[in-house]
């Protein structure tokens, strides 16, 4: 057992120590996210702190109290610039070089238009420095404040002509938006009053779970793989296995490490990818949902089923680490190691993105068998089930992924208790005679 | 007892024969070396010896431990030092050190003492405190060969142990591998190319080429054997190279 503990904290160091090790799958993950999530939050902020200081040039040609009414709504909402009566033509060019975001024309004749129930014209000329998100954002910003006024003045039409019809006493709104929709969630039987726009987020979360856990077990078998290597290609294998300790203790203390650095690297990856999801939703938390809503949806698994998860995981993850380890057993260096293990990163990655926009059960039934094959659609069916509280689809997938985590183990075993640990290559070179 | 006994050793890969019925015996406290050219079957008799790989037949006894049956038992009572070796370049010399000991100690108080000792044997001083990939190759070499004998191993299975070094270096490495087979009796199985070196160590060697052991004896008794002046004139007539 001290032996094993030494061995773990000897892979640790090694590997927290190696710069390389440290940059690609802590540091990375660490910032990758968050430095993305933070160019989108810079780049939203930027919009909207341009479109608040947008001005809107107004010119009024009219001079009616209805024309002035607009103008003091607008200046109510943003910065208004009257202009002096002059062309439009002449105008615009001073207008391209302040920070105008739209010149609104109220043309002779429109407060007499309005007083007389007719339909008023207004002329809007969006003012483009370029195509940019944030220039079409500004541009729209006089949009929305005339069609605000606009609702505000049907409003005032429609309880004038209620206060003289026989519907007096109704509300305007009500004749307006006459059906008013509430919406609730039904998941697989079960109702709350919840809009399923406002699902997203779990929903975010639940599909982008599975390739989460794929990432994860992609960076602990480059881990494991790169523990290996390091010791073929700074020649400390040789000395390690002279050593007096058992093969299976050296095998079991670098699947330890593994684990354990794959595990810090995994809450690296969390934390950034969390930072990046609240970014790009611009929902941090699960607004307007609570935790009741959740549990009433099943959306909330049991502790139980937490369990039955991080045991999924465990013997997931210990199964990708001795499928590295084996196979990193047969490269020279790190390098060629990393590509070894490459392979394996289409089984693992491909299931993750089918199932991460599909259900198995709607696929072909050829993808599926093909699917089905592959271990790790175990674990991702698995933890979907978990979610959703599927026992029998749990524990069917947890024995598949068990059975084929010790058939990878004793291969693992059996290659490390052999000479093939120091002599196994896969493409080997003619060795020298009698070397 | 004799600290190695090997008997009819041979190992074949695939198509190869790297080692073609070998035999010979190291006595306790003997500094043994065999000699030989590149590709002589050196370093595969010096993995078997040290348990690393498995012979195809033939025996290997290390102070009466079958390498194959009891490997576990003969790892505890030998050091091996491969001759294209490194340390963690992570860890300092010191940690280094510290780490290999603790499996060999069976307490604290042991682990410092074998620590303390190799400290002492590497003569790198406070250089230790710093990280092994700041060494230079002879530094590290010294950091290996402290490793190997400071824990004083039965039997130290050397291989080259001061190929690629300079004088200074190789020097100081040659007189720590007499110090321990003198002082402490720990019996050494080294390889090497280098004749003035194994004249200089070793009591007795074995002259190996293509697999076979072609002359074996005490450095005098293979020159007077040959008629020779030194051991290479002895490895050229032994092995019909003239």
């Amino acid at each position: 057992m001290n032996s094993l503990i030494t061995l773990f904290w000897k892979e640790l160091r090694e590997l927290l120590r190696d710069r390389k090790t440290l940059f690609g799958i802590i540091v990375v993950p660490l910032l990758l996210y968050p430095l993305m999530g933070a160019g989108i939050n810079v780049s939203r902020s930027s919009v909207e702190q341009a479109v608040a200081r947008a001005t809107i040039a107004v010119m009024d040609l009219d001079g009616s109290p209805e024309s002035q009414s607009l103008t003091l709504f607008l200046t109510m909402k943003v910065r208004v610039k009257p202009l002096q009566r002059q062309s439009v033509v002449e105008a615009l060019p001073s207008l391209s070089e302040g920070n105008y975001s739209a010149l609104i024309l109220i043309p002779q004749g429109y407060g007499q238009n309005l007083s007389q129930g007719l339909q008023a014209c207004l002329t809007v000329y969006a003012l483009l420095r370029d195509l940019s998100a944030v220039e079409t954002s500004r541009t729209t910003t006089a949009n929305v404040l005339l069609a605000a006024y606009e609702n505000a003045l049907v409003v005032e039409r429609v309880q004038g002509l209620l206060a003289n019809s026989p519907l007096q006493g109704l509300n305007a709104t009500s004749i307006l938006n006459p059906v008013h929709v509430s919406y609730s969630s039904v998941l697989r039987g079960k109702a709350v009053d919840v809009d399923p726009s406002q699902l997203l987020n779990i929903v975010i979360s639940q599909s982008t779970f599975p390739l989460i856990i794929m990432v994860m077990l992609i960076l602990a078998m480059q881990v494991a793989a790169t523990s290996i290597a390091l010791e073929k290609e700074e020649k400390t294998l040789e000395t390690l296995l002279t050593l007096p300790i058992g093969r299976l203790t050296i095998l079991t203390g670098k699947l330890a490490g593994s684990v354990a650095l794959a595990g810090i690297s995994a809450i690296a990856y969390l934390v950034g990818f969390s930072y990046y999801i609240g970014s790009v939703t611009g929902l941090s938390s699960l607004s307007g949902i609570s935790q009741a809503d959740l549990q009433a949806l099943g959306l909330l698994p049991s502790p139980a089923m937490y369990i039955l998860m991080g045991f999924t995981i465990f013997i997931t993850v210990i199964s990708a680490l001795a499928l590295a380890v084996s196979l990193a057993v047969f490269a020279d260096n790190v390098r060629s190691a990393q590509s070894l293990v490459g392979i394996l990163f289409i089984p693992i990655m491909m299931p993750a993105l089918i199932l991460m926009f599909a259900d198995i059960g709607i696929l072909p039934s050829y993808l599926q068998w093909i699917l089905y094959a592959f271990p790790y659609t175990h674990t991702l069916l698995a933890v979907k089930a978990i979610f959703i509280g599927d026992l029998p689809v749990i524990l069917r997938s947890i024995a598949y992924i068990a059975v084929f985590t010790i058939i990878v183990l004793y291969v693992a075993a059996k290659i490390f208790t052999t000479e093939k640990v120091i002599t196994g290559r896969l493409f080997a070179r003619r060795s020298r005679s009698g070397k | 007892m004799s600290a190695v006994e090997v008997q009819s050793l041979r190992k074949i890969y695939g198509n190869l024969t790297a080692l073609d019925g070998i035999t010979f015996q190291v006595g306790e406290g003997e500094i043994f070396g065999l000699i030989g050219p590149n590709g002589a079957g050196k370093t595969t008799c010096l993995r078997i010896v040290a348990s690393l790989i498995r012979p195809t037949s033939g025996s290997v006894k290390v102070f009466g431990r079958d390498v194959v049956r009891q490997d576990a038992e003969v790892r505890r009572i030998i050091s091996y030092l491969p001759e294209e070796a490194g340390a963690y370049r992570n860890f300092s010399g010191e940690e280094y050190l510290e780490f290999i000991a603790s499996f060999y100690a069976s307490d604290n108080a042991e682990r410092q003492k074998m620590v303390d000792e190799a400290f002492h044997v590497t003569g790198l001083g406070e250089r230790l405190r710093d990280r092994v990939g700041t060494y230079s190759k002879g530094m590290t070499r010294r950091l290996l060969i402290a490793r190997a004998l400071g824990v004083t191993p039965k039997l130290a299975i050397l291989d080259e142990p001061t190929g690629g070094l300079d004088v200074i270096h190789a020097f100081h490495i040659r007189n720590i591998i007499k110090d321990y087979a003198t002082h402490y009796g720990v019996s050494v199985l080294l390889s090497s190319h280098n004749m003035l070196e194994v004249e200089y160590l070793c009591q007795r060697i074995a002259l190996i080429d293509g697999g076979h052991i072609v002359a074996e004896g005490s450095p005098s008794e293979l020159k007077a054997k040959y008629g020779a002046q030194n051991l290479e004139e002895v490895f050229m007539s032994a092995t019909s190279h003239e």
